[in-house]
């Protein structure tokens, strides 16, 4: 198509330029609105997808209430532990204060020297574990070791006692010594208590999903003390999670009557409740997409439908006076694109200004031009697909309506 | 240049079949020129649209310009129309949103020529019509008569063997239609075989020859070599 062929459409469509002039600004929104708009979601999908360094798809958590005057929580503790790591299926279990990925849990900062200033501390999220912990949790020991089951603290309600051990993850273990090795290091609390690294984790997320240092997490030898409950998480061989969570629900349920058993469900329940706000805002932006995309298409095909019918004679002559069926689909199919192209150019001005405002207000990253390239290529083969079937219709239309309307 | 032979053609719609051309058999010599006339309904459109590539027939065959078009595809007999036909309508069929240049340009520019060959074409049949001044009026711009001389700048532009006119003068008053005349006339002195469909009895009487179709048929057909006068003959006169 050469630039000669282009201009009697050119100069035809602008002779009759309110209908194109409706569909280009509707083509023009749709883009600004559809290239942020996937981006926004690309960025949000990319956040519910983030590697979190754990095996959830394996994990679920169990919780033990004990509700009578003469429950023992350790010795209940003990005891499911003990039943549940024989449990063929059973990887690993332990019992913990928080779980991850879930919105609740626990956090206090340490410092890499004795009375270390505010602003030098480091944020920790951290799960206190046994020695099961770090196997229970799937994740990937990059240093040291993990925990010695006699390393273990007993409950300590008040925290009289800092924890001698700690595993840190890489995130923490940048953040308090850079790039050396952290492994034997002594961190301290805000008491000035000190606990010595003997592990650090390769990655691995904390409870708080949108908490900018989720990946800041350390595991501390510690029983945990608060309520009546006990918190296990325990996971499983791949693919045996259900029936396993059924089977530990069932038998922990009548073991023991001095206690009920709750919160028996799959760690995915937690994240994606956690992510649910991301997702129900990314199912959202994707639906009003492609709404806007259909409702474009719709414009673009009823515009062109409408100019095949008005020029039903014109179609005939032309087709009289030598067009091909193929002459008449490209000429609508070039009518279309210019339409299409007038709307994609203001669109893409658009696009930017948008893009631009949503990053002021948002804090999001500006619009990446990698979208807005792929939007106006979209919207060009929506706009060519809206106006394939009217293109076809009017070469259908026969060169004898030309002898034949009046 | 045309010879159609027992030609039929046949409307069918839900509630009747129409017989729009019964056995119609016609041959027009180069250089002629001829008037059809009949009453309304006889099947002048019918047979000028079978000529003019514009429609199908059922049976019987048809030789144009010695090509058999019985078996032509679709994009065949868009090159021929092109190339070999030039089309004159009752109601000029110019395309309202292009000026009057880019109106005698649609054929051309379906036929790939260069722009340079293709201008010097339109400027030469829009004098050959009398409206170079006007090239690049809008078809609205112009009065009746000088659309139907646009109209028929388009159909000469392209130097077709052939030019079919149905009704060309149906929508103008007696001066246009007049003048329109003239323009055929002069055009078939060039040597332009043409076909003209009209209801004006004045107007076929200037034609070399006058055929009448009735009920589907020419009333009066006669195999061209049994006819007496010699077409060829009238042509150059
Ligand atoms: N598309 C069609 N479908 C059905 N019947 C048709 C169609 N076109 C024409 N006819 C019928 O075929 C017959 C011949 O029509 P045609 O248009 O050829 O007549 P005509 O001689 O040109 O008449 P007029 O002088 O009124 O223009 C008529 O009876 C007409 O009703
Ligand atoms: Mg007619």
């Amino acid at each position: 198509m050469v630039m000669s062929d282009i201009r009697p459409v050119l100069s035809a469509l602008l002779r009759n330029r309110t209908g194109a002039i409706l569909v280009s600004l509707q083509v023009a929104i749709a883009l600004a609105v559809l290239v942020n708009a996937i981006y926004i979601v690309k960025q949000r999908v990319d956040l519910i997808g983030r590697p979190t360094g754990m095996d959830v798809a394996n994990m679920f958590t169990v919780v033990s209430s004990g509700f009578t005057q003469d429950h023992d929580r350790l010795a209940t503790a003990r005891n499911d532990l003990a039943w549940l790591r024989a449990q063929p299926g059973v990887v690993a279990a332990t019992r913990t204060n928080a779980i991850p990925l879930s919105g609740g849990g626990s956090s206090t900062t340490i410092g890499s020297q004795p009375d270390t200033p505010n602003d030098k501390n480091v944020a920790i999220n951290y799960f206190e574990v046994d020695e099961g912990g770090l196997e229970t949790f799937g994740v990937k020991l990059a240093a040291g070791r993990n925990f010695r089951a006699e390393e273990i603290m007993p409950p300590d309600p008040n925290s009289t006692k800092a924890p001698p051990t700690a595993i840190i993850t890489k995130s923490v273990a940048r953040a308090l010594f850079g790039s050396e090795d952290a492994v034997g290091k002594v961190v301290y609390d805000s008491l000035n208590r000190p606990t010595t690294i003997v592990g650090v984790i390769d990655h691995m997320h904390g409870s708080w999903v949108t908490w900018d240092k989720v990946d800041q997490v350390a595991l501390l030898p510690v029983t945990p003390s608060f309520g009546g409950d006990n918190l296990y998480i325990v996971r499983t061989a791949p693919g045996l999670r259900d029936e396993t969570l059924r089977k530990v629900e069932e038998y922990l349920s009548t073991s023991d009557s001095t206690r009920m058993i709750r919160g028996v469900r799959p760690l995915e329940y937690y994240r994606d409740r956690s992510y649910l706000s991301d997702r129900n805002m990314a199912i959202f932006l994707v639906s009003i997409t492609a709404l806007l995309a259909g409702v474009t298409a719709l414009g673009i095909f009823a515009l062109a439908t409408f100019n095949v019918s008005i020029r039903t004679r014109q179609i005939g002559t032309r087709r009289a006076i030598g067009a091909r069926r193929a002459d008449i689909v490209r000429y609508f199919l070039v009518e279309n694109w210019l339409v299409t192209t007038g709307g994609v150019l203001l669109g893409v001005a658009l696009a930017f200004g948008v893009g631009y405002w949503l990053s002021t207000q948002y804090e999001l990253p500006r619009l990446d031009l990698y979208y807005l390239l792929a939007g106006v290529l979209l919207l060009w083969a929506l706009g060519q697909a809206a106006a394939w079937q009217p293109s076809r219709r009017a070469a259908r239309i026969s060169p004898s309506v030309a002898t034949r309307t009046v | 240049m045309l010879a159609m032979r027992h030609i039929s053609k046949v409307y069918r719609t839900e509630l009747i079949e129409t017989h729009a051309l019964r056995d119609f058999s016609l041959d027009v010599a180069s250089g002629e020129f001829v008037a059809v006339t009949g009453p309304s309904g006889s099947g002048k459109t019918t047979f000028l649209n079978v000529a003019g590539l514009l429609e199908t027939f059922d049976t019987g065959s048809y030789a144009l310009d010695g090509v058999d078009v019985n078996d032509l595809s679709d994009d065949a007999r868009s090159r021929l129309r092109n190339e070999k036909i030039g089309f004159i309508f009752q109601s000029f069929n110019l395309i309202p949103d292009l000026d009057i240049f880019d109106n005698v340009d649609v054929p051309l520019r379906y036929r790939r020529m260069k722009a340079a060959e293709r201008k010097e074409r339109i400027t030469s049949a829009l004098d050959i019509v009398g409206l170079g001044s006007r090239a690049h009026h809008m078809p609205s711009q112009l009065s009746g008569g000088q659309q139907q001389r646009v109209a028929i700048a388009r159909a000469i532009a392209g130097d077709p063997k052939f030019l079919l006119a149905d009704e060309p003068t149906g929508n103008l008053d007696s001066l246009m239609a007049r003048q329109v005349m003239d323009l055929l006339e002069q055009i078939n002195e060039m040597g332009t075989t043409i076909v003209l469909v009209t209801h004006d009895p004045e107007l076929a009487r200037r034609a070399h020859r006058n055929v009448q179709v009735i009920d589907g048929q020419v009333s009066d057909y006669k195999p061209y070599e049994a006819r007496n006068v010699p077409v060829a003959a009238t042509a150059i006169a």
